[in-house]
Parts: structure tokens; sequence; C-alpha cells
């Protein structure tokens, strides 16, 4: 069985602690690399959470076969999951800009600097996300852009799409960042499981352990040929689309069907007469990376990504 | 009143920034309040300005924005409510991007000025003595000083990221201050008629305005020189002293409490004379979170 420890314990002010959990396998079947796993970095993304339970269960069954470790965290922002939330409540900050978080100071920055000590020295790194709660999303891998390694395990996960993002602004002070050549997989809708998109990013996973040799092809639950073959796209090819009017996006399409240059996209209606304010419409061809599914609009809020062919 | 950027909503009126603009010329000045929406005494004290100015004719120009996130205010939030984005980490802005992104670069282009101060509360649970930040040096120093509020808090790369208001000012070269006093979600007249009284000195000794004087500063420190404690147990603080008062080595600032049964966890006491800077409000409390700042003094 898989050894349980909390790597932090958060006292709560009227008494009672909350700990974040990592549950470790290290297997039988010799040396090999080992494997951080996280999910629940944001508390409204439970897809990320059931994914890593559903990967806890397998390894159970096959620890005596792993060669190296797994190291799984289901869940990093129990409060802020306790919630549905997305930020950690009370200081409503997201964890996921802490990193590498600070060993002094409120509970969050404790919590980061903590998970980032604990992962330090592991050969691979994993993320597990779900959407953000305002969008339905096709199942996809991040890699850091010119991480060509990362790029090429993560072609192996079952995803629909490989993106290598450029870090943007605030990119140091997320989890990701910390650990080049860290692999986030997500997709579904946030604070939603989505049915499909958890099956598919467990048997991503453990293709990827199968491809860093720590699980055996033939412990597989499926054969490799009936993985996906993904997309590989950079920031160039991936296209957001914005309403220019504020109101209610009707979309049209889900993810990951196929659009023409023109298509349309979605309706912003009039949120008192319902009238028809603007058609969105598809700059380019390609397939739907993501859709609004929270229809409540501003001008310039997207309202798809389109990831051209 | 000038509306310099308005957007569309659904189901209600539409967002308008609004900028009120006093005289014209150089030097020019521009203060902005409510970035967060929840923090009121700034906007409180940038309207006591604003009532001053319409009397003292300025030579020069100043631009005063009150109110940025009007709709956060509107529900007591510090972030725009409809994506819960902080329009604080979304400069330079875009105007062609998300609803902060246009704020931001709204809020950008509306306060081109050689002087840009940004006003701000403490978190909620947080009250803070009226102070300016600056940097460690340069002319933004001078500048902080001239304010005479009640501590000068000099610290290194003090918001000199551009995805915000100061950074993003830096960046354009303008001057940048950011002011904070007081505590979100509430109103503290005091501290904003203290802030009101430290814009006016900042715009007097510009020239802007004939006179002008700050209410007086009682400590002007770097950041090794504000001491920091922080709870060594999660538990019920309860405090011994306010914000602005003075304290001497050995003084009494709060102690903490069992939550239930009251028992005594521990106590917090300065270790040199000060004034107290910031003071929890919100008395339970996690371990290691702060509960006193106190800015030295020499005596």
């Amino acid at each position: 069985m898989s050894e349980i420890a909390p790597i932090i314990s958060v006292e709560m002010p009227s008494g009672g602690q909350v700990d974040v959990v990592r549950r470790r396998f290290v297997g039988g079947g010799g040396p090999g690399p080992r494997v951080a796993v996280v999910a629940g970095i944001r508390g409204d993304t439970p897809e990320g959470i059931r994914v890593a339970h559903d990967l806890c269960t397998f390894l159970d069954a096959h620890e005596a076969d792993l060669a190296g470790s797994v190291d799984v965290y289901p869940c990093a922002n129990p409060l802020a999951a306790h919630r549905s939330t997305r930020r950690w409540p009370f200081f409503d900050v997201d964890l996921n800009r802490l990193f590498p978080g600070r060993s002094e100071g409120h509970p969050p920055g404790r919590v980061a600097w903590a998970l980032t000590r604990d992962i330090e020295g592991a050969d691979q790194v994993v993320e597990l996300r779900g959407a953000h709660p305002a969008f339905r999303e096709a199942s996809q891998a991040h890699v850091r852009h010119r991480d060509s390694r990362a790029a090429e395990l993560a072609l192996g996960t079952n995803v629909a799409v490989v993106w290598a993002r450029h870090p943007g602004p605030v990119a140091s002070s997320t989890f990701a960042y910390q650990f080049p050549g860290t692999i986030v997989l997500e997709g579904g809708t946030g604070n939603r499981v989505t049915p499909g998109v958890g099956r598919d990013l467990l048997d991503g996973l453990l293709n990827l352990l199968c491809s860093l040799e720590i699980l055996g092809e033939q412990d597989l639950p499926f054969h490799w040929a009936g993985l996906q073959r993904p997309l590989a796209v950079t920031d160039e090819e991936v296209v957001r689309v914005r309403a220019s009017r504020g109101g209610l996006f009707l979309p049209e399409g889900g993810p990951w069907e196929a659009v023409e240059a023109g298509a349309v996209l979605g309706t912003v209606v009039d949120p008192v007469t319902g009238s028809a304010c603007e058609t969105v419409l598809s700059p380019v061809s390609g397939r739907l990376l993501a859709v609004r599914e929270q229809p409540v609009v501003f001008p310039g809020s997207m309202v798809a990504r389109v990831v051209t062919l | 009143m000038t509306v310099v950027f308005q957007m569309e909503a659904p189901y209600r009126g539409a967002y308008e920034l609004h900028r009120l603009s006093f005289g014209s010329g150089s030097p020019s000045v521009a203060i902005v309040a409510g970035l967060h929406g929840y923090e009121l005494t700034g906007l409180h004290a940038v309207n006591m300005l604003a009532t001053a100015l319409q009397v003292q004719r300025p030579r020069g120009t100043v631009h005063l924005l009150p109110l940025v996130n009007t709709f956060g205010a509107d529900e007591g939030r510090k972030r725009w409510p409809f994506d819960d984005q902080d329009i604080n980490t979304a400069f330079p802005g875009d105007p062609s991007g998300t609803a902060v992104q246009r704020i931001a670069h709204a809020l950008l282009e509306a306060t081109d000025a050689d002087i840009c101060v940004d006003v701000h509360s403490g978190a909620p649970h947080v009250r803070e003595l009226p102070h300016v930040r600056v940097p460690m040096g340069g002319d933004e120093v001078e500048l902080g000083r001239s304010m005479g509020l009640p501590v000068v808090w000099r610290r290194p790369g003090d918001r000199l990221d551009a995805t915000g208001l100061i950074g993003a000012w830096r960046q354009a070269g303008r001057k940048a201050l950011m002011v904070e006093g007081g505590r979100g979600s509430s109103l503290d007249t005091t501290h904003s008629a203290t802030i009101a009284r430290g814009l006016g000195a900042l715009l007097a000794f510009l020239k802007l305005v004939p006179t002008g004087s700050g209410p007086g500063t009682l400590a002007d420190v770097t950041h090794n020189e504000v001491e920091t404690h922080r709870a060594p147990c999660g538990g019920f603080f309860v405090p011994e002293v306010k914000v602005g008062q003075r304290v001497r080595a050995g003084h009494l600032l709060g102690y903490l409490q069992s939550p239930i049964g009251g028992d005594r966890l521990g106590e917090v006491r300065a270790s040199r004379a000060g004034v107290v800077l910031s003071l929890r409000a919100y008395p339970m409390v996690h371990s290691q979170e702060l509960l006193v700042r106190v800015a030295w003094t020499p005596t």
C-alpha cells in the first residue's frame, strides 16, 4: 500500500487542522525515475482531483510492478476545494500565483513553499487541472515553449492537443514554472467532472508512466495504439475569439468540433430584450479548443479558442 | 467631471471611468483611488481633495480618479466582479482585451502625468496607518516625504511588477507613489482626512497650490526598520494598541488567546520604540499571519 503523509498541516484559528497530503508509491520493480503528480492547486478543478484518485487506485493495484516511484498530491488546496472556489478562502489568493511560496507568512504561501520543496528533484512533474468554470475544453497538454522533451512526452498523454506555450507575465509565480519540463493536463470544465475526459487523462497519465519506464506496457489497461494522436501547436496556432459586445453569449458547437473560417461560433443577445446584437464568427478554420459555457459576457470577453490545423 | 472611458455592461448601465481635472499645463499630477472596489478610505480622501481644489485653482494640472472599480465597490469586492479579476494585475492593459485589460489601458492613458499617486487601503482584516511607500532612492523619496504622512516607508523594488499600476507608471517614465491607509470594506474618516492633507501637501511642494502641509511624519524608515510581528500559532488576537500609537521597547502590543476558553497563548511586545503602522483587525488568525507592524522611531 502507498504511504500517505501530510507534507504540511495548516492549523486553523478555531482549532483543528487541514493537511495537504502526498501519496507515495515506491515500486518493487527496481530503481527508476521519480514522478510527481499534483492536482487541486485551484479549488474549482475537481476533474484533476478525480484523475489523481483514479491514478492512486490503479497504482495501489500495481505498486509491486513499478520501477521507480510516483508521488501523488491529490489536492493541494483543500480549503478551496471544500468550497468549490478557485482561491484559498479568507485570504482570497490564487495558490497558482504564489509559487515558489514562502517559508513564513500566511498559510497559502507556506503550502506553496512546502509543495515546491517536497517536489524538488523529481524527474518528471505533471499538474492535473480542470478547465476554467466559464469554459468547456477539449483535453489538452501544456508544455513550455521550446521544451522539446516535455512536448515529445506529452504527445503520448492521450489528449487532443499539445500546446507549447510562451511564459506569460505572471508565469514565474505559477506551479508549473518552478519545474522545467512540467506537463499540465486539463480538459472538461471547471467545478464539474466530465464523462470521458477523466478517463482520457488517466489513460494518458498511465501511458506517460509507461514512456518513463515506470510502468511496463503489459500493465496498461489499454493498448497504446488506441490512444489519441494529439495535434502539436504553439501560441501562434491558438486563436482567441472575443465578443465585441456585452450580453449573453449563446454558443454553437462544442469542444473539438471542426469549424470553417467564417462559421458562426455563437450569438451575443441583449440580456433584457433577447435580441441579437452580435454574431461571433470564427476567424480561422480549425477545431474548437474551448467554448464559453458561462453565457454572460462583457466586450472583450473570450468566447472560444480555435486551434488552426 | 469627464467620462474618459465607457464600456457596455450586460444587465446594467455602462461602466464609466470618471476623471475630475483641475487647472492646465505643467506640472501634472494624477491621483487614483478605488482600483480595488472595497478600498473606500482613499476614495473619500480624493473627494476631500477635489472639494479643496474647486476653490484653489491649481497652477498646473491635477487629474483625480476617485473610484476606478465602481462595479467592485457596488458589491464590496476587491476585484472586478464579473470575472473576479484584479485590475491591478492587468496593466499595461489592452484596448481590445478583456474588461479589466480595457479598464487598465484606459486608466494608464487617463493618468498621463509627471507624477502619479495610487491610493489604497489595507485588506479588510488589517488596519493601516496612512503612509507612503517609495523606492529606496531617487526623486520619489523626496516627493513621498513632501506629503508629511505619518510614515514614509522606503522599500526595495516596491511594486515594480509592470502588471501593477505603480510598475506600469514607472515603466512609462512617470514618477509613482503608493499611499496606503485605513482598511478595506470600511471608512475611517480620520485616515481619509490625513491622506487628503498629505496629497494637498504634495501639490503644495510642487507649487501647484499655494499652501498645504501634511499631518506630520512620525517615522521615516526602510524595510529593515519595520518590525513585523506574526502569530506564533493560530488563535484569537486581542490588540492592546491602535495604529498611530507610539510605543516603547517592551510595550504590550496585543496577545493571542484560545478562541474557546480564552487561555492565553502568547503575547506580542515591541522590541524597540516606534509607531504602530499596521494592526490586525479581524481577530481570528492563522499561525504566522501578520499581527502588528511597528515602524521604528529614534525614541
